[in-house]
Formats: C-alpha cells, sequence, structure tokens
C-alpha cells in the first residue's frame, strides 16, 4: 500500500515537471500585429528610473570590421544608456537571430546582412525607423542604404553604415606578363576577354589559379557569399535569382537558357582549373598564387597591405547585357520587442554619426553610406584605389538582391545549386531544383502577402 | 505474546521495504526525469508540431494539417516514361548511340496537376521500359539511405578494427599504455574540432593527406578532392568517423580481453592450440556479449551521424553526403519547417526503433544457443 502511494507521489513529480518543462519549453508566438503600425511615441525613461540597458547584437565581421565597431561603441558616453554589446559568429548569424526571434529574445538593436531585412519585416520583428530620423537627417545618405531598408507601405526599417563594393582585385604586373588588357568602366572586359584572361593567368609560373574566387567562404551551402558574389553574372547574362515582376515564381529567370549558361561558364572555371572550388584558405591573392580576386571591398586593406603599388581594381565584366555587381551590406534595425526604441534610436544614430562611419570604412573598406563621409574621402575619388567601387554603382550596375521576405529561401536555394555545380553537379538540374525549391516556399508561404 | 511479536516483525518489514521503495525511487529518479524532460517530452511535442504546418518566424499562425507532412515526406509515385516521339512520322527518337530517347522528368512531373510536388528520385530500366521514381522529398530517401549505407560500412569496419586495436594493446609488452592512450585520444577530442582538422587534411590543395599520397607515390596519386568528389565525399566522412570513434570500442573490448580467464588459454595449449586457433576458438566465443555491447552502441552512434556531414560538407556535394538528421535540421533550421522537420524526426525515430527491435531479437537468438 505504501508502495503505491509512493509510485503516485513520484509520478506526480515527474507530471509537475513535464508541465513546467512544458510551458518553459512553448515557443513564444511570433507577434501576429501588423508591423507597419507606427510606434506611438512613449515617454523617455525618467531620470528617476537610473540608465538604460540597450543590447545590442552585431555579426564579428571579417577585416578590421570587429576592432571598428569596437572603437565606436567606445565613444559612447550617454550615462543614461548602456550598452551591452553581443558579437556572434558570422556563419550561421542569420540563423542565430531567427532561433533569438521565435524565443522572444531578440536584442533592441542588431545588424543584419542586407536583405534578410525583408523577411524580418515580414515576421513582425522589426520596427520602422522614420519615426525617429527627420528626412534632412536622412537626405544625408546614399539613395541605395534608403532603398535597401525600405520596404512594406515603402516605411524604412533599416540603416547601415556602408554599402558594399564588389569588384575585381588585380595585380598589375601579372596581368602585363600575361598581356591581359585593363579594363576600364568606359570599355569593361566582354565575357570572352575574361575567359581568355582566366586562361592566360592561369597558365603563368607564378600562379596556382588565375582568379580566387573565395570559395573558403563556403565549404558547404547555404551561404550569402555564394549569392552576393556571383548573382551579378546570372544577371550580365539577363537571367536573375527570381521573377522581379511578380516575386511570384522564378521559372525560366533561374533556370532558362541564359541561367545555364552563366552556370556553364562559372563551372567551367572550374572545372579549367582557373579556380579551386574548395579553396580552404584566404590568402591566394594575396600571397601571390592567384592573379586575381573576386571579392568585395572588405578585403581592401588586407589586400593593399599585401600588394602595395600593384594592386588595381578592376570593374566587373560584361557577359552580354551589361556589366553587374553587387550591392547593400549589413544594416541595422530596432526590433518590435525594444522597451527603450527611443534609446536604441539614440544609439543607432550614434552609430550613424559620420565620425563613426568613417572609423568602420576606413577600418573595411566599404562605401561610407553618407553622402558627406563618402565625399571626404580621398580613397572613393577618381584616381583613388577604391572609385571602381563607386563608378560601378554609378554607372548603375548595382543590382540589389530580391526584395522579398523569401529571400533566406532564395539564397539558400541558389547557394545550395551554386556550391554543388562548383563541385560538378549537372547546371539545369541543380537549377531546376533551386527553383522547385524557391516555388515550394513562396506556396507554402501564400507568396508572403 | 505471538501476535504482538508478530505485528512487530511486519511492521518493521513495512518500513524497511518502504525505505527500499523510497531508495529505488530516488535511484531511478535522475535518470526517469531527464529521459522524461530531455526525450519523451520532446518526443511529444515533436509529434505534435509535426500535424501543423508551424513555420518559425512566420506571421501567420500555424494550422492543423493532419497528416498532410508525413504525406509529402514518404510520398512516392511511378511513373512509366513514353519515349519521345518525333511528331511527323510517330517514332520514337534515338541519339548517335541508337539510344532511345526520354523527356526531361521535370517535364513529365510539371505536366500533370496529379504529380505537383514531386521531384524525381531515380530512374529504373525494367523490362526494357523506363520508369520515373517520384518522391516527395527525395532528400530525405537519399538521406535515409546514406544512413543505412554509413551504418553497413562503419559498423563491422570499426568493431573489427576496434578488436584488432584492443587485441594489440593487450599484449604485455613496454609502453603499451600509451598506445592505449594514443588510440583512445580521438574519443576524448570533440567531434567538431575532429571535421574541422580533417577538412584541413582531406583539403586538395594544402592537406596533408594529398601531400601524403604524393610523396609515397613519387607523384603518381592525385591530388584527390575529398570532400568534392561526390564518390570520394561519403568514404572520406566514414574513414574520420571510425578513426575517432575507434578508441571507445577498443576499451570495452579490451575490458572484455581482460575478463577472460587466462586458464581457458592454458588449456588451449595443452590441446595444441596455435595461436589464429585460441583467437577464433577462444577469444572471439569469450567476447560475444562485449561484441552484442559494441554492435548495438555503434549502430545507433552510427544513425545519429550529423556533426561532421554538417561541419565538412553541409550534405554536398549533391546529396553524397545527407543524412536524415541533417535533413531535418536544414529543413528546420534554414527552411524554418518547424512542421515538417518535426515529420521526419517522428518518421526517423520508429525506423530506428525498428532497427534496435530487430537487433535485440537477433541477438536473443544467440543468447537461447547458449
Amino acid at each position: 500500500m505504501y508502495g503505491k502511494k509512493w509510485i503516485l507521489l513520484g509520478l506526480l513529480v515527474v507530471l509537475t515537471l513535464v508541465a513546467s518543462a512544458c510551458r518553459a519549453m512553448t515557443p513564444t508566438p511570433a507577434p501576429t500585429t501588423a508591423p507597419a503600425q507606427p510606434t506611438p511615441p512613449q515617454p523617455t525613461a525618467a531620470p528617476s528610473e537610473g540608465p538604460v540597458t540597450i543590447d545590442v547584437w552585431f555579426h564579428s565581421g571579417r577585416g578590421g570590421e570587429r576592432d571598428a565597431l569596437m572603437k565606436i561603441v567606445q565613444r559612447w558616453t550617454d550615462p543614461n544608456i548602456r550598452l551591452n554589446l553581443v558579437e556572434l559568429p558570422e556563419g550561421d548569424y542569420n540563423q542565430q537571430v531567427q532561433a533569438a526571434a521565435v524565443a522572444g529574445q531578440l536584442p533592441c538593436l542588431l545588424d543584419f546582412d542586407g536583405p534578410f531585412v525583408y523577411n524580418y519585416v515580414w515576421g513582425g520583428y522589426l520596427i520602422p525607423l522614420d519615426t525617429y530620423f527627420t528626412g534632412d537627417e536622412l537626405a544625408d545618405f546614399l539613395p541605395s542604404i534608403i532603398a535597401q531598408g525600405t520596404y512594406r507601405d515603402g516605411r524604412l526599417y533599416s540603416l547601415g553604415q556602408f554599402d558594399s563594393g564588389l569588384a575585381i582585385w588585380a595585380r598589375k604586373s601579372y596581368l602585363e606578363k600575361a598581356g591581359v588588357r585593363i579594363p576600364t568602366i568606359e570599355k569593361p572586359w566582354t565575357g570572352e576577354e575574361f575567359n581568355a584572361a582566366l586562361e592566360a593567368l592561369a597558365a603563368l609560373p607564378e600562379t596556382e589559379y588565375a582568379i580566387d574566387l573565395k570559395m573558403n567562404y563556403a565549404p558547404s551551402a547555404p551561404s550569402e557569399w555564394l549569392t552576393y558574389g556571383f548573382s551579378p553574372v546570372l544577371q550580365s547574362f539577363g537571367a536573375d535569382l527570381i521573377d522581379r515582376q511578380t516575386y511570384r515564381t522564378a521559372e525560366g529567370v533561374l533556370n532558362g537558357p541564359q541561367a545555364v549558361a552563366a552556370m556553364t561558364m562559372i563551372q567551367g572555371w572550374f572545372q579549367k582549373g582557373y579556380a579551386n572550388p574548395r579553396a580552404a584558405t584566404d590568402d591566394c591573392f594575396t600571397s601571390g598564387k592567384c592573379a586575381l580576386a573576386w571579392v568585395g571591398h572588405w578585403t581592401a586593406n588586407d589586400h593593399i597591405q599585401a600588394v602595395g603599388d600593384d594592386l588595381l581594381l578592376l570593374p566587373m565584366p560584361d557577359f552580354g547585357t551589361g556589366p553587374k555587381t553587387g550591392m547593400g551590406s549589413w544594416n541595422w534595425g530596432i526590433t518590435s520587442a525594444c522597451k527603450h526604441p527611443e534609446a536604441a534610436a539614440k544609439v543607432l544614430k550614434f552609430i550613424l554619426e559620420p565620425e563613426n562611419i568613417k572609423t568602420m570604412t576606413d577600418a573595411n573598406g566599404a562605401i561610407p553610406a553618407r553622402i558627406s563621409v563618402f565625399e571626404a574621402d580621398k580613397r572613393f575619388a577618381p584616381g583613388g584605389l577604391l572609385h571602381t567601387f563607386v563608378a560601378q554603382l554609378k554607372a548603375g550596375w548595382g543590382v540589389p538582391r530580391p526584395i522579398t521576405a523569401a529571400y533566406p529561401t532564395i539564397t539558400a536555394a541558389f547557394s545550395t545549386a551554386f556550391r554543388n555545380i562548383a563541385d560538378g553537379a549537372d547546371v539545369q538540374t541543380e537549377l531546376d531544383k533551386a527553383v522547385d525549391k524557391i516555388e515550394a516556399d513562396l506556396k507554402a508561404n501564400n507568396y508572403y502577402q | 505474546m505471538i501476535e504482538k511479536t508478530g505485528q512487530r516483525w511486519r511492521l518493521r518489514f513495512r518500513t524497511e521495504g518502504l525505505k527500499e521503495t523510497l531508495m529505488a525511487w530516488l535511484m531511478l529518479a535522475p535518470a526517469a526525469i531527464g529521459l522524461t524532460i530531455f526525450l519523451i517530452v520532446p518526443f511529444l511535442m515533436a509529434f505534435q508540431l509535426s500535424l501543423t504546418d508551424t513555420r518559425l518566424l512566420s506571421p501567420n499562425p500555424p494550422q492543423f494539417v493532419g497528416l498532410e507532412n508525413y504525406r509529402q515526406l514518404l510520398r512516392i509515385h511511378v511513373i512509366w516514361m513514353e519515349p519521345l516521339k518525333d511528331p511527323a512520322t510517330g517514332e520514337v527518337q534515338r541519339d548517335e548511340q541508337g539510344q532511345v530517347l526520354y523527356p526531361r522528368p521535370r517535364t513529365i512531373l510539371r505536366s500533370d496537376p496529379r504529380y505537383e510536388g514531386l521531384s524525381e528520385l531515380a530512374q529504373v530500366h525494367l523490362f526494357g521500359q523506363r520508369f520515373l521514381l517520384a518522391a516527395g522529398d527525395p532528400t530525405f530517401w537519399r538521406g535515409l539511405l546514406n544512413n543505412f549505407y554509413f551504418a553497413l560500412v562503419v559498423v563491422p569496419v570499426q568493431s573489427a578494427f576496434a578488436l584488432l586495436l584492443a587485441v594489440l594493446v593487450n599484449q604485455k609488452i613496454r609502453g603499451v599504455h600509451l598506445f592505449r592512450a594514443l588510440y583512445f585520444m580521438p574519443v576524448v577530442v570533440p567531434m567538431v574540432v575532429v571535421a574541422v582538422i580533417w577538412f584541413f587534411l582531406y583539403n586538395p590543395g594544402v592537406g596533408t593527406i594529398n601531400a601524403f599520397l604524393k610523396a609515397v607515390s613519387l607523384g603518381r596519386l592525385g591530388p584527390f578532392n575529398w570532400l568534392g568528389d561526390p564518390r570520394l565525399a561519403f568514404p572520406s566522412i566514414m574513414l574520420l568517423s571510425i578513426w575517432q570513434g575507434v578508441g571507445f570500442q577498443m576499451v570495452i573490448f579490451l575490458a572484455g580481453l581482460q575478463e577472460i580467464p587466462g586458464e581457458l588459454y592454458e588449456a588451449a595449449e595443452v590441446d595444441g592450440c596455435n595461436e589464429l586457433q585460441k583467437f577464433f576458438y577462444v577469444t572471439l566465443p569469450q567476447l560475444r556479449n562485449t561484441t552484442i555491447f559494441v554492435v548495438v552502441a555503434t549502430t545507433i552512434l552510427a544513425f545519429q551521424l550529423f556533426t561532421q556531414v554538417h561541419v565538412m560538407t553541409g550534405g554536398g556535394p549533391g546529396e553524397a553526403t545527407m543524412t536524415t538528421i541533417l535533413h531535418a535540421v536544414r529543413e528546420g533550421r534554414y527552411q524554418l519547417r518547424a512542421g515538417y522537420a518535426s515529420a521526419i524526426t517522428v518518421v526517423f525515430f520508429l525506423i530506428v526503433l525498428a532497427v534496435s527491435i530487430v537487433q535485440r531479437a537477433l541477438m536473443r537468438e544467440e543468447r537461447a544457443i547458449e
């Protein structure tokens, strides 16, 4: 009899534990309220409440980005707002933010890679910023930065310190030795010229590979680099990641003849040995084993240091329908979970102050997001090393990544296809699979209406 | 008087019984609570999730969809492929080698609304006809197949290798402890670290393995693209998994070896057994229970294959190293389809459970022979 009672009691204890575990484990439901509502200005924290703490999350980026942000944060002096900086590794950054969003653990202020902002807005996790910034303040930002942060009802949800630049880094001496013409914005390489250049540069005794395509960023897919770095090739061939008229299908766009031609050419670069599909190290270009490097602004300082006066920054080639390059970069937003959005906006404004933007772009070589900073920077002026980035965008070569909440799926599908094609898979089959994945996701989410 | 004593005795017995039951529950509690919180409850929650279309981050509330996730996961159609015909003559089209030409599978699947949501899994030739196997989720089947392939190769090879190592380090020679420690070391290193190190070892450009092969073959072998070649990638993963896990089995075998009474070997010697006969007729039979444990444990570990492929290949190239768990994580974490990913894990749990039950049944039989 006693035994039975104890069994019952034991079961009861277990059940209570289970029940409490259940409650603890139930994911916080996503906010279902429309996110586009302007947040009514709340009274700022009364001084008597003491200082508020703003949690700030950011990706620990490449180059000197992290050190630069640390430097910026150390300049923060407001005693009423304490900053709690949390740095997360870039590789899985988006997944970590998503997990936090699902768990209701988002910080006040965080950064995210370019087009991921639309999915967060769709999910209701970000609040509009335009209530905190005046028109005059926003007028100083590059149009591409404003465009990147604008979604749903034309409201602004994110602002970045910089825009990105994607072009081809080269060693001048190698080009001259291989007899390769140095392209200009007015007369960029054609596709044929570029392929011939790769062949000639691969044949140089100094090089192991003609070009570093930074496949070390993407040992496995999904990887944002592959989408950012190589969707401009698709677009220059006349293809794209998704039909931008409707944002409802990718059929015929991502797997049409132009897309197949583009990806077949890239596969050829790996198969002919012009590029290493399984690069493990980051130093192919800086060590001189690669003649070219197809990579963004963030390598600028490393390249300047390693290559010195021999360094060139060349514009993207024209593969048929005009040269194209990537644009958009990491940008900041304030979450709907934030209890002190005014304080967070203050911090964001501080991060976007000209002096702080300059600290960042000096470190990472990106295009400063504020026109005043950008015009004062000699590196971007005509004749400056990084002028190519600006000239490309001014020439209208920049193509924003798809402006849709489906972006996370699009980039996962495309970069997986790219990774497999680089490893030798059938181009048409892989692109078809990517299209199927994108369409299934669009359908499952009711086209993100 | 007698009655009283009896009562007292019964009372004492009762309190002792109570104490024992209490102790038993106390001893059981940590495991029971842990299993309940971390195994049973999550499984029930996964089952519940698998009946909905729950998506992470979505502003749309989850809907109950019944068995729809399971239907998509397990759906397989066999479709007869009609050869391409010349529209003018009605003749079957052939390529230069005289092979019959067929339409692309995707064209077939997109032509009929009944096939919506299906993708190509494989094409099979049967009785001179070609059939298209189309599945709702070809990746799942590929992952499952890989799991079985991995278990089928790794379990026997790793167990045999572990036994060999155990016999070697069971010798009574000097410095044998050093070898034991060395062979066991990879087990102590977390799999993520092992995976990252081997990722560099396998690199076609700067990797040590290619450099070694090149050196010993005087430049004739390699360079091999270990993780990038669909034929080599999965065997490469198996090799490192065996290397990492073998030390654990070795230690268990070693314990088994040291349990074997020396008299048995002496008796065998008296009977005129040579070393090989001693191994096959004394060592192996004596190790049977140990072997059973090693095989069952290795099988379960083999089905859990995730870390190596997640870190090193992400399931690629193509789907050469895809596994079921990796697929579930991808669907849940990258595609944010929590409901569907849960359905995968529930099905996979049932499959692994079935494998374990079959194994147990087979091993019980062995015991019955004894």
